[in-house]
């Protein structure tokens, strides 16, 4: 029961302002070309850290002729100060009419910009640069990162700004959100809930992940959990996975 | 309904940063130090009061780095060598929320009171 009233907590308070703000700029959503269902970002850097990153996406879908479509991202990343964390990915997919081939590469930044509990909510911007791999096709990505904390319950929302642009693609701007809720629960098993919203992305499911200390600065990280997708246009299901090793 | 979408997006990023700026202007918070020394805590237990946002500054007197853990408070926070960081906690129900360094668990141990 406590949980229940914590929950009704949490949706009730999301209704502030400045989160109706970020929710506001879904409105104009224009065409985001492939799923919007990836992972959602936390708006914090530590110092020194390291990580080497590996996260997957199946998509089942009933009404495409080529099967499931896998989508693998391979990852490094560093911090760079106490505020700022960069991370270079090879980006991998393949299905049943295709074997596995290299998509794209992208680069990403991530900026902390406020002290964790400083403010109401806590801000983070995420910085992204993706080319495909075969085509002269680029995305260039922006996103308001927040989180706020309710006791037990964290909410966090990735508001993105998309630019596509290159010889191959017909350049255009483009929207899409994700939000989590997630209880804290024990640390390493967090259930989770996780919406996704873009032009071709309505996805709801649940998630759990958690991490397991090794000692000193290492640990690993594991997230998982299957959006079940809302329209027509977003497939039946998507499994996410995701293992992270800190260091 | 291209360039109204990039409006509205720019104008939510201008909004936060704005609200940021003006926040941190006014910022009025108690605030408890703590040093780590020879991977101990000191002091290793502080009392706050509830209900109350607290801003820890940490300072690592070591020449080695330092990591401020609690799951229980959810923060971490990695403090390098002979600097010091910023971690607020808060606002707490009345309890007893243990922290412990990351990388010397053994030794650096703590706890906040909240009462």
């Amino acid at each position: 029961m406590s949980i229940l009233k914590e929950m009704f907590f949490l949706f009730r308070t999301v209704g502030r302002p400045s989160l109706f703000c970020l929710l506001c700029c879904y409105q104009g959503a224009v065409v985001a070309d492939g799923t919007a269902i990836d992972k959602v970002y936390h708006p914090y850097v530590q110092p020194q850290e390291r990580e080497i990153e590996f996260r997957s996406i199946v998509e089942n879908n009933s009404d495409a002729s080529s099967g499931d479509e896998r989508i693998y991202r391979l990852g490094y990343g560093q911090s760079f100060t106490d505020r700022w964390f960069g991370e270079v990915y090879l980006i991998g997919a393949k299905n049943d009419d295709r074997g596995f081939r290299l998509e794209a590469y992208e680069l990403e930044a991530l900026w902390q910009v406020t002290e964790q509990g400083e403010f109401f909510a806590d801000w983070g911007m995420l910085f992204e640069l993706e080319k495909e791999h075969s085509e002269e096709v680029f995305e260039l990505a922006t996103a308001l990162l927040v989180e706020r904390e309710w006791r037990r319950w964290t909410g966090t929302a990735n508001v993105y700004g998309i630019y596509e642009f290159g010889e191959d693609i017909d350049n255009e701007f483009e929207t899409a959100m994700a939000l989590q809720g997630r209880y804290r629960y024990v640390r390493q098993f967090e259930p989770a809930v996780e919406l996704y919203l873009g032009q071709d992305t309505k996805g709801l499911g649940p998630v759990v992940m958690g991490s397991l200390p090794l000692g000193g600065a290492r640990q690993i990280r594991w997230e998982g959990g299957v959006i079940f997708g809302l329209d027509s246009s977003t497939p039946d299901q998507t499994f996410r996975i995701l293992l992270e090793y800190e260091f | 309904m291209f360039s109204r979408t990039k409006k509205i997006y720019f104008q939510a990023v201008l909004v936060v940063v704005c609200s940021t700026s003006v926040n941190t202007v006014h910022a009025d918070k108690p605030v408890i130090e703590i040093e780590i020394r020879d991977h101990l805590f000191w002091p290793s237990e502080v009392t706050v009061p509830a209900n109350t946002k607290v801003k820890l500054l940490v300072y690592n007197k070591d020449p080695t780095s330092e990591e401020f853990e609690s799951y229980e408070l959810n923060r971490e926070k990695v403090i390098m060598g002979n600097r010091k960081a910023v971690i607020f906690i808060g606002p707490l129900l009345p309890g007893v929320y243990p922290f412990f360094g990351e990388f010397n668990p053994d030794t650096a141990q703590g706890k906040v009171i909240v009462e």
